[in-house]
């Protein structure tokens, strides 16, 4: 298994390699100046000049790559001129929150997802299957912003039960049940859409699984009909979900960015939009490398989970 | 495509998702000539006007523009960024997979690995990205849309194309000099267009919805030019104060990707009949039963474990029939061993998980008879009492053991587990007789085998670890379909005479389903023939064997000869065994009865039966009677 693990992880640096490489062009192919596009109206002359050279922006583009690259596996992300703080710093922060959103939405619609999935499948075309149908419909159609914003009017503001943004209270403590209020409703939002598109896969996987020979096996056992579909239609059915649940952390990481603007998260989201408008490329650079990054080594944690399920896969 | 767009028509759902789409459509390119109010003059001294006020149908938003107004202006702009996105991913994307796929090798991999890296985003970064690169706008928000999906295209058009590439037609095209450049456009390309249509009505919605989410962070459309995404956004502000500013573009949004959603899964239904919702029905715990009437039981002194009486059980495929059994008696005795022998497709597995109700329901039906298990009918028994015989006194050994057990459970587990589902025992002490039981089929390190999955042991042991199963609650019935047909022949001879013990050690009944009289000879006491769903021929084996009554049965002995040569499909009678959706009328045999009279074809022929315990279905027998035969 160690072995498996250390394979896996080999595998991933070619990976983000090109993910380095993907990123760096895409920088490159801002219009004009670089110096000038990153420190943005605040460019003095002198400053232009200074971070040509600390960039290395006057040598040729395979250097500065090197040298760029070089920086960022030594911790180096260069420093974001409107928050005038190093890049790294910032993103880890803002990362943390973006995590514990992402995260709980994750854990949220994989558990929420596959329990439809497993129970519309079980149940096909009774209410409860046409119920979960249409309401995974108009799940995977609603724009999560949207969902959030009147989520947020609806629960926040009419009901109360939860606060209308940010992720503690202003005033007060910063405890574990203050956390867990603020993060309800975006964790819901953000979890819909996931939810929606891992329920319709379960379900079809389950369909599939259903008919196999070995379920057949498990009732001519005896095996009552809730663990067939629990027990053994599930796991099996799992070899082909989890995949899906790793794709579906991507949507999740990219919806939260929707999330955070909505309910003033201060996610890793919201610090790249910002950067964007106030054209901090190196902040922006920095945080799309670091988060992706991240995504790539969640996905060698997916294939892992995914062998200890499936002891056909050779570690 | 005419059949096409009937398949569409008539999945409701996504017909009225096309009609949506159609309105949502003809309104935005209509907006510019209806008599709108202008979107973008501002008015503040009217600013917040409520949904339904004068002059506003839908109010005004914060600068006092009409709201009706810039939603169709915006819904125009969102439908058309969205389409645009759409297309320039799927040519783009399709460009890409077809010169992967089609060229193959060194191009492929390169390019396929540079698709990989661009998958390992979550998509929104590379949006993100290229946003920041080229700065906001709704024009950079497209490409970013667009190339971000242009992976998944080319992804999906690759695999596509790898299939067309190695096509004899495509061969052909090469040897006959053609210019790669036109077998892609006349060979190729019109072999996936439709898997393109599919990928673009699955993903419209997202492009829509992504290009709308751009607007919405303030990365897209720029003012005062909106789209239904940045008016998300610039309402997002008042939205506790005038919410229906926000209502009304994010309600569009729902709507326009809601019917595209319900219109791209009609599609895909359409076009790939495969995934096509109705063809994956799952089958129910026990198979449905529809009787008309259930037959009497016959005599009570019978001495009979399990007794079937007139079983039929059809499958119903839409509008088809299949009469898969059709009236079939058999019983069998405890310690005596029953074979049930006949091609494939003649209904021996389906009579006998009729019994238990395993036949897959949809599409199988049980529409008559009755199967009584000591004396209590099985057929239409409620799922408790068939869930609690199932395995414990009636147990099945199945045919190809890897597709019957469960991949993912190791087999001790397994055997462990159809202990428990019957008694009350401790984790521990089934799994000690999961070793037991694996010892008496006469494997080999029983306790280290029992932590095995299915994949890791031979044909011949999943087979024991199958026969094991049955015997796990020492049931009175096991019913073998065909338990050592993918088996060389000693393991085959092996797994029989172990069966043979058991049957004698244990007294249990057996029925043994087989297209091999060898198998038959070795373990069977009585013999039914079946085709075409019925029995056509019953008896004691002795004699059925040496004096075959029926035409079919001596064609089947023919074919067979020996013990462990019987993996032969039985391919040496002339013609096919009937579809049993379309049986003759009269004797079904009789399109490959050499014997068969105009007479046969006629009425139907019932099951006659001699003096000697023999039951033959034909008109004119073999006439070798059986009592002439020495035993
Ligand atoms: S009934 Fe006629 S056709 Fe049928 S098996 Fe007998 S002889 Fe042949």
């Amino acid at each position: 298994m160690a072995g498996y693990i250390l394979k896996r992880l080999l595998s991933a640096i070619p990976v983000l390699f090109g993910i380095s490489v993907i990123v760096f062009v895409i920088m490159a192919m801002i219009p004009g100046d670089p110096a000038t596009a990153i420190l943005g109206s605040y460019a003095t002359p002198e400053n232009v000049e200074k971070l040509n050279r600390d960039l290395g922006l006057d040598k040729p583009m395979v250097q500065r790559y090197f040298i760029w690259l070089g920086n960022m596996v030594q911790g180096d992300f260069g420093r974001s001129f409107s928050l005038n703080r190093d890049v790294l710093d910032e993103v880890l922060d803002r990362f943390g929150a973006t995590l514990i959103l992402a995260g709980t939405s994750f854990v949220l619609c994989s558990i929420l997802g596959v329990a439809a999935g497993v129970v519309s499948a079980a149940r096909q075309y009774g209410l409860a299957d046409k119920a979960i149908t249409f309401a995974v419909l108009l799940g995977i159609s609603i724009p999560s912003f949207f969902l959030g914003m009147m989520m947020i009017l609806i629960f926040a503001v009419k009901l109360r039960w939860f606060p209308v943004s940010g992720m503690w209270p202003i005033y007060g403590a910063r405890d574990v049940p203050a956390l867990i209020s603020h993060l309800t409703l975006p964790a819901l939002a953000l979890a819909v859409v996931a939810t929606g598109v891992i329920a319709r896969l379960s379900r079809s996987a389950m369909l599939e699984v259903l008919r196999q020979d070995f379920i057949r096996t498990a009732r001519a056992k005896g095996v009552p009909e809730r663990a067939v579909i629990w027990r053994h239609a599930l796991r099996a059915a799992m070899v082909s979900i989890i995949p899906v649940l790793g794709v579906q952390a991507g949507f999740v990481l990219s919806g939260a960015v929707y999330i955070e603007m909505v309910f003033q998260w201060p996610g890793v989201g919201r610090m790249l939009v910002d950067a964007i408008l106030q054209r901090d490329i190196l902040l922006v650079q920095g945080g799309v490398v670091f988060v992706a990054a991240c995504y790539v080594l969640f996905n060698i944690a997916v294939d892992v989970a995914q062998s200890l399920l499936d002891p056909r896969i050779k570690t | 495509m005419m059949d096409f767009l009937r398949l569409l028509a008539r999945n409701r759902l996504a017909f009225a998702g096309l009609i949506v789409m159609g309105v949502v459509v003809a309104l935005a390119i209509l907006t510019p000539i209806l008599p709108l109010a202008p979107p973008d003059v501002t008015n503040t001294a009217n600013r917040f006007q409520p949904v339904l006020s004068e002059g506003a149908w839908l109010g005004t938003d914060h600068l006092g523009r009409d709201l009706l107004s810039r939603l169709m202006w915006g819904t125009r702009l969102s439908v058309a960024v969205g389409f645009a996105a759409a297309l320039i991913a799927a040519t783009l994307g399709a460009g890409i997979g077809i010169v992967a796929g089609f060229y193959g090798g060194r191009t492929d991999n390169i390019i396929m690995r540079g698709i990989d890296m661009l998958m390992a985003f979550p998509y929104i970064l590379l949006a993100l990205a290229i946003v920041a690169a080229l700065g906001p706008g709704l024009m950079n928000a497209l490409i970013a849309v667009a190339a971000v999906n242009i992976p998944f295209f080319a992804r999906n058009i690759r695999g596509i194309t790898v299939g067309i590439a190695h096509k004899e037609f495509v061969d052909a095209a090469r040897l006959s000099g053609m210019k790669d450049a036109r077998i892609i456009l006349s060979e190729v390309l019109p072999n996936v267009i439709p898997v393109i249509v599919i990928a673009m009505s699955t993903t419209v919605g997202w492009m829509i919805l992504e290009t709308a989410g751009l607007s919405f962070l303030g990365l897209g459309s720029q003012p005062p030019q909106a789209d239904l995404g940045s008016m998300l956004g610039e309402a997002r502000s008042a939205l506790i104060t005038n919410p229906h500013t926000s209502v009304v573009p994010g309600a569009m949004i729902l709507v326009i990707v809601m019917a595209i959603n319900l219109l791209g899964d009609g599609v895909r239904d359409a076009l790939d009949p495969r995934l096509k919702s109705g063809a994956l029905s799952r089958p129910m715990p026990a198979t449905k039963v529809d009787r008309k009437t259930i037959p009497y039981q016959g005599d009570n002194t019978d001495d009979s474990l399990l007794n079937i009486r007139a079983l039929e059980t059809q499958f119903h495929v839409k509008n088809r029939v299949y009469r898969a059994v059709g009236g079939v008696d058999l019983r069998v005795a405890p310690g005596q061993c029953l074979g049930l022998i006949g091609e494939s497709g003649s209904g021996k597995s389906v009579t006998a998980l009729s019994v238990m109700g395993l036949v897959a329901s949809p599409p199988g039906v049980i529409t008559g008879g009755a199967a009584y298990y000591k004396g209590e009918d099985l057929i239409g028994a409620p799922y408790k009492t068939l869930r609690a015989l199932r395995g414990d006194r009636i147990s099945y050994i199945f045919q190809d053991p890897l597709a019957t057990l469960h991949p993912l459970y190791t087999i001790g587990d397994q055997l462990a587990e159809a202990i428990r589902v019957h008694h009350p025992v401790s984790r521990g002490e089934a799994r000690a007789r999961a070793v037991d039981l694996l010892k008496s089929v006469r494997i080999p390190n029983a306790e280290s085998r029992a932590n095995s999955y299915p994949h890791e042991l031979s044909g011949g042991m999943r087979q024991r670890v199958g026969i094991a199963m049955a015997l796990a609650n020492d049931p009175d019935v096991i019913i073998a379909d065909e338990p050592t047909t993918a088996l060389d022949v000693t393991v085959q001879a092996q797994i029989l005479s172990l069966l043979n013990d058991l049957r004698r050690e244990r007294g249990l009944a057996i029925i043994f389903i087989t297209h091999d009289f060898g198998v038959v000879a070795q373990l069977c006491d009585h013999v039914a023939v079946m085709y075409a769903g019925r029995i056509v021929e019953h008896g004691p084996t002795n004699d059925i064997l040496r004096a075959p009554a029926h035409p079919y049965t001596a064609r089947l002995m023919a074919c067979v000869p020996e013990l462990g040569q019987g993996r032969r499909e039985l391919a040496a009678i002339p013609g096919l065994p009937p579809m049993v959706d379309q049986l003759p009328a009269g004797c079904a045999f009789a399109p490959r009865c050499d014997m068969a009279s105009a007479a046969c074809k006629t009425g139907d022929i019932a099951l006659g039966t001699t003096q000697t315990g023999r039951a033959v279905r034909c008109l004119t027998p073999h006439t070798t009677a059986p009592v002439e035969v020495e035993v």
